[in-house]
């Protein structure tokens, strides 16, 4: 029987150095995948996504531009949804972080594979040209994943700081991550307003711009200019998206997908946590399943499900023991548990 | 032929299976209901995992995981009045409603309702509305305040909650929970429709609208013929409902969903735009019985039961989806596997969740949660009549009573007085004399005579947040509309972990020895109905001093503890001036010096004696301390403790006020049977009092006419005698 599952796609920031030849190593059996990439991107004079992968060395300046990374994910997370035993998952909903939901609509069938292209790409191109502003990241939970009143509250305190010197705003809710944004005023006053914690946080993500903020309505208004509505359709499978609504097939207007995925998408909070609370909730999955590249977003669904307490799960360790023993989170991007997956 | 719909068999699929869709109900398209085709697949599928829901529950049910099995089975054609209405308009469902609440749900982002209801048939307490404690339809975010199965208890409020949007526009009380132009929506059964408690809200609400009073109000009935066992006479409910005065009747068939949307709309469009109550008529089918633990076949014929089962709405629905969205009934199949395979997971994962297992975890929300209410001050109706005179000179009971409602009304602008005769003549008795004159007939305004939609007017107004006096002229009234403060305004808190609160001040004239104003229900004493309702407070002055105190309390109590509580108003002591002699005054006082409050729990401790020890109440201390004065030239030193709060009792302060005491008299104006002595002796005998205890009290009887009433009330000499033969002095007035 086969084994009911949500599929979390993730977000920028998770090609990195260990991702390099993703796709030679996992997806030499979908070539004609990888060339439509490809080829729709030497058309438009972008670097082909083969050759980006298979670089000799990473480098930052390349592999992470948002125009580079966001296809490079687009392409190794929907190689990796493909690779998804049919015979013994069946998948009930997909779902993902920021990049992410192009991701799902993507893998949903809400973008035909040349329209994902086109948005991944648009939506990429535009950050490049007219983002604004920076991330930081900071965790609400402590190190053992458990919520901290103390961590919650300095970053209350940090929005505060933030939009009193600047723009400061709660960019996505990431599991026991908080993801902050700003411009660079409101930045800085959150940098110095966050107490050091865990010797790394608050952390600034590099070559991120404010997403999900005001601060990108411009990009919003840009996108909808760009991008017309009849690239949408209805999904195929249920979608999670960034407020935890679910769109399924038939009961999807197609115009409000559209809207929301070039407005509050990009304009509001992205609410990741919300998603895998509705993942969890409403589909019960036998497991969840983390498309690579990188299972980076791993720690930040544990944290979700340690925060509903789902499976009896209070902390990071009955976690780790949890995924030894009978794992529900199936990260693609971890070889021992995509051998689980594919 | 496929058998009737149970968890074994799937009536539904398996008709669905031989195509055996039933012929249409109505000609409408879904353009002329103004539905597009993801709306209707949406609301499809609300109502297949309606169903869903169903089937699993009654699988937990046999299986002993589950404890609820009343379902929507047949009623999921009100999803289309979820869809019609506005997420913010306030719904009070009835228990056949799983439907309404999960198309409500899917209209807001983030909202898990499957999880929720999931967790509620298995009484989990994660269940985010009860926390476990009872399988209820609500939601705070959902705007769907719970309900339980109790009949019709849930109208009286919903008129009360319409009634109150208009006047929270009017007072333009821009933090009022209701929009300005919300609806409010509830939704009941055929049976119940013929409850006093429907008929009594369903008038009331006719009777706002005949005078013209804006009322937008959706009273769904919703008619599926047959009440448990016993069927409504065919055509019932239309030819009882569609032609009262004052409110508009529309009908649509519940089993087609595209009917139902459009009777929805109209339904709305009359209330929200015309603010007129509407009663809706939605025909129903009852499918899979009353409940989990209904034979159905007891009672009706197999041919019958099979009928109904043809027209189930997701039959219907599913023809729709088929005909107008060209959807196959494989694909129709496929769609219901899914959702039920989710359901089934969900119920499966949520039998896992914890459950409450103390008393202490259950209990918690009785007493609903602190809150800091803002108060703004309420305005004064121009001219209105300056009250600084009768504040500054010595007023009775009655006359305090309303300077001091006068002072929280001008506090508090969210202060609402209303009931019969409170109005323009000032209350039978006076205790809301010149109230209208100086806040005008917005706040303070006279009702019908019935108490359950007075109380029910309470409840509702409370939702929107206003604070509510509402009066019960005489406590024997109270009688028949008790339920309202039992089963519904004293359980809101506990059914809804603390999230809803419907705080007020019922104020409620009562007890006996009134002079020249006799008979049982002038006088009645009986107050056993007011003290075991958990979460609900008792209070009861004895002096006009008093008065005052305590009813600010009381006001304190509802306003930041979000309490119910009535206070109990002694007709008899209303006017009395004099306590032991003509002129002496005692029992009156002068507002201006009555500063505080009476605090929640502690007693009024009268006199420091250690002789005897008196615990009593309202007339019962008027009675003793004129006893006691009797008894002065016989040497006796006695201390009185009275009351104050006569629910909870305030034990700690008794035995506090007792000390140095070794014989306790308790002096109980009410009868001996559910009288608060009886709790009094019972807590001091626990807590090991090393004291001599006895009682006195009223007769177990109605409260007679004339002078035979003495026969039967605690007397002075009955109070004087006892002390007496506590304290081993001869019985004086008896030998003479």
């Amino acid at each position: 029987m086969k084994r009911s599952a949500v599929v979390i796609f993730p977000g920028r920031g998770t090609y990195a150095k260990d991702e390099l030849g993703y796709l030679s190593r996992f997806h030499a059996d979908k070539a004609d995948f990888i060339a439509g990439v490809d080829q729709w991107r030497q058309d438009n004079g972008r670097v082909r996504v083969s050759e980006l992968d298979a670089a000799e060395t990473y480098a930052a300046s390349r592999h992470a531009t948002s125009l580079n990374a966001s296809a490079l994910i687009y392409t190794c997370a929907l190689a990796d949804y493909a690779s998804i035993n049919a015979n013994a998952f069946e998948i009930a909903a997909v779902c993902g972080n920021s990049l992410g939901w192009y991701l799902t609509l993507a893998a949903a069938g809400a973008l035909d594979p040349a329209g994902a292209v086109r948005l991944v790409d648009t939506m990429g191109a535009l950050m490049e040209e007219k983002g604004v502003g920076g991330q930081l990241i900071y965790p609400f939970v402590a190190e053992n994943w458990r919520a901290s009143a103390a961590n919650t509250k300095a970053i209350s305190n940090a929005l505060h700081d933030g939009k009193t010197a600047g723009e400061a705003y709660l960019s996505i809710r990431l599991g026991g991550m908080a993801v902050l944004a700003g411009d660079e005023a409101g930045m800085a006053a959150m940098e110095k307003a966050l107490p050091q914690a865990e010797g790394r946080y608050p952390f600034r993500l590099a070559r991120h711009a404010a997403f999900h903020t005001p601060l990108l309505s411009h990009v919003s208004d840009a996108a909808f200019g760009a991008l017309p509505q009849d690239l949408f359709s209805a999904p195929k499978v249920p979608m999670i998206d960034g407020r935890g609504a679910i769109w399924t097939p038939r009961a999807s207007d197609v115009a409000k997908l559209y809207q929301y995925t070039l407005g509050s998408q990009i304009t509001e909070t992205y609410d990741f946590s919300k998603s895998v609370e509705v993942a969890i909730k409403e589909f019960a999955p036998d497991v969840l399943i983390l498309a690579g590249p990188g299972s980076t977003l791993g720690a930040p669904i544990a944290q979700e499900l340690i925060r509903h307490r789902w499976l009896g799960l209070e902390d990071k360790a009955q976690f780790s023991a949890r995924q030894k023993a009978n794992p529900f989170l199936l990260a693609m991007g971890r070889e021992d548990q995509r051998a689980l997956v594919v | 032929m496929a058998g009737a719909i149970g968890a074994a068999s799937d009536g539904f699929l398996a008709r669905l299976k031989k195509g055996q869709l039933p012929a249409p109900l109505s000609a409408a398209t879904i353009n002329d209901a103004g539905l597009s085709p993801s709306a209707l697949s949406g609301l499809f599928e609300s109502q297949l995992t309606c169903r869903a829901l169903d089937l699993e529950a009654r699988r937990l049910g046999a299986e002993k995981r589950g404890f609820y099995s009343i379902g929507s089975a047949g009623h999921e054609g009100n999803a289309a009045l979820a869809h019609a209405l506005r997420v913010n308009d306030m719904a009070f469902l009835h228990y056949r409603s799983g439907a309404f609440l999960i198309e409500r749900a899917r209209a807001v982002p983030g909202e898990t309702p499957i999880w929720n209801m999931a967790l509620s048939f298995v009484a989990s307490s994660e269940d985010p509305i009860s926390g476990g404690r009872h399988k209820v339809l609500g939601s705070k975010s959902l705007f769907i305040p719970p309900q339980t199965s109790t009949i019709a208890s849930h109208l009286p409020k919903a008129m009360g909650a319409a009634f109150s949007i208009s006047l929270a526009k009017s007072q333009r009380r821009d933090d009022a929970p209701l929009a300005h132009d919300g609806v409010v929506y509830c939704s009941f059964g055929d049976a119940s429709a013929n409850h006093s408690t429907a008929q009594g809200a369903i008038n009331a609400a006719a009777l706002a609208a005949y005078r013209g009073l804006p009322l937008p109000l959706i009273f769904a009935c919703e008619d599926n013929g047959i009440g448990i066992s016993v069927k409504t006479p065919e055509g019932w409910i239309a030819a009882n409902f569609s032609a009262r005065p004052g409110l508009a009747y529309v009908y649509g068939d519940g089993r087609d969903i595209v009917d139902a949307v459009r009777a929805g709309k109209e339904a709305a469009r009359i209330a929200r735009h015309r603010r007129r109550p509407v009663f809706l008529h939605l025909c129903a089918v009852r499918l899979m019985g009353h409940a989990g633990s209904d034979i159905e076949s007891g009672y009706r014929e197999r041919a019958e039961i099979d009928r109904e089962a043809d027209e189930d709405p997701l039959l219907h629905t599913a023809r729709r989806v088929s005909e107008t969205l060209g959807v196959s009934a494989g694909d129709i199949e496929t769609l219901y596997a899914g959702i039920g395979a989710r359901v089934r997971r969900a119920m499966e994962a949520a039998c896992d969740r914890p459950k409450l297992t103390t008393s202490s975890q259950v209990v918690a929300p009785v007493t609903p949660a602190r809150t800091l209410r803002a108060t703004r001050p309420g305005r004064l109706v121009e001219g209105a009549p300056d009250d600084a005179r009768a504040r500054a000179e010595t007023q009775h009971m009655s006359r305090l009573i309303s300077l001091t409602l006068a002072e929280e009304m001008a506090n508090d602008r969210a202060v609402a007085v209303f009931g019969e005769d409170v109005g323009r003549k000032g209350g039978v008795y006076g205790a809301t004399t010149r109230l209208q004159q100086k806040f005008g007939p917005g706040r303070v305004f006279d009702t019908l005579l019935d108490e359950q939609s007075i109380l029910g007017l309470a409840l509702g107004m409370a939702h929107n947040g206003f604070l509510p006096v509402p009066e019960i002229q005489f406590l024997a009234y109270l009688h028949n509309a008790e339920d309202q403060l039992r089963g519904e305004a004293a359980t809101l808190s506990f059914f809804s972990k603390g999230q809803y609160a419907n705080p007020m001040v019922v104020r409620i004239a009562g007890l006996a020895y009134q002079k020249g104003f006799g008979g049982h229900f002038h006088n009645d004493n009986s107050l056993a109905v007011l003290r075991d309702i958990p979460g609900l407070v008792l209070a009861a002055p004895s002096s006009g001093s008093e008065a005052v105190r305590i009813l600010r309390e009381c006001f304190r109590l509802a306003r930041s503890e979000q309490r119910v509580v009535v206070f109990l108003e002694p007709i008899a002591l209303y006017g009395t001036k004099d306590l032991i002699v003509e002129g002496d005054g005692a029992m009156t006082a002068v507002f201006d010096d009555l500063s505080g409050r009476a605090p929640f729990g502690a007693v009024n401790l009268i006199g420091d004696g250690d002789d005897l020890a008196i615990i009593t109440y309202a007339n019962g201390t008027f009675l003793s301390q004129r006893a006691l004065n009797w008894l002065k030239p016989e040497g006796v030193n006695a201390r009185i403790i009275d009351l104050r709060w006569l629910a909870p009792l305030p034990m700690d302060s008794i035995v506090t006020a007792l000390e140095g005491c070794k014989k306790i008299l308790i002096v109980d104006e009410c009868r001996k049977t559910g009288s608060p002595s009886e709790e009094i002796i019972a807590c001091l005998n626990e807590r090991g009092l090393d004291a001599e205890i006895k009682r006195i009290a009223s007769d177990d009887c109605f409260i007679p006419l004339g002078p035979a009433a003495n026969a039967v009330l605690v007397s002075e000499d009955d109070i004087a005698n006892a002390v007496r033969a506590m304290l081993g002095l001869s019985n004086k007035r008896a030998a003479e």
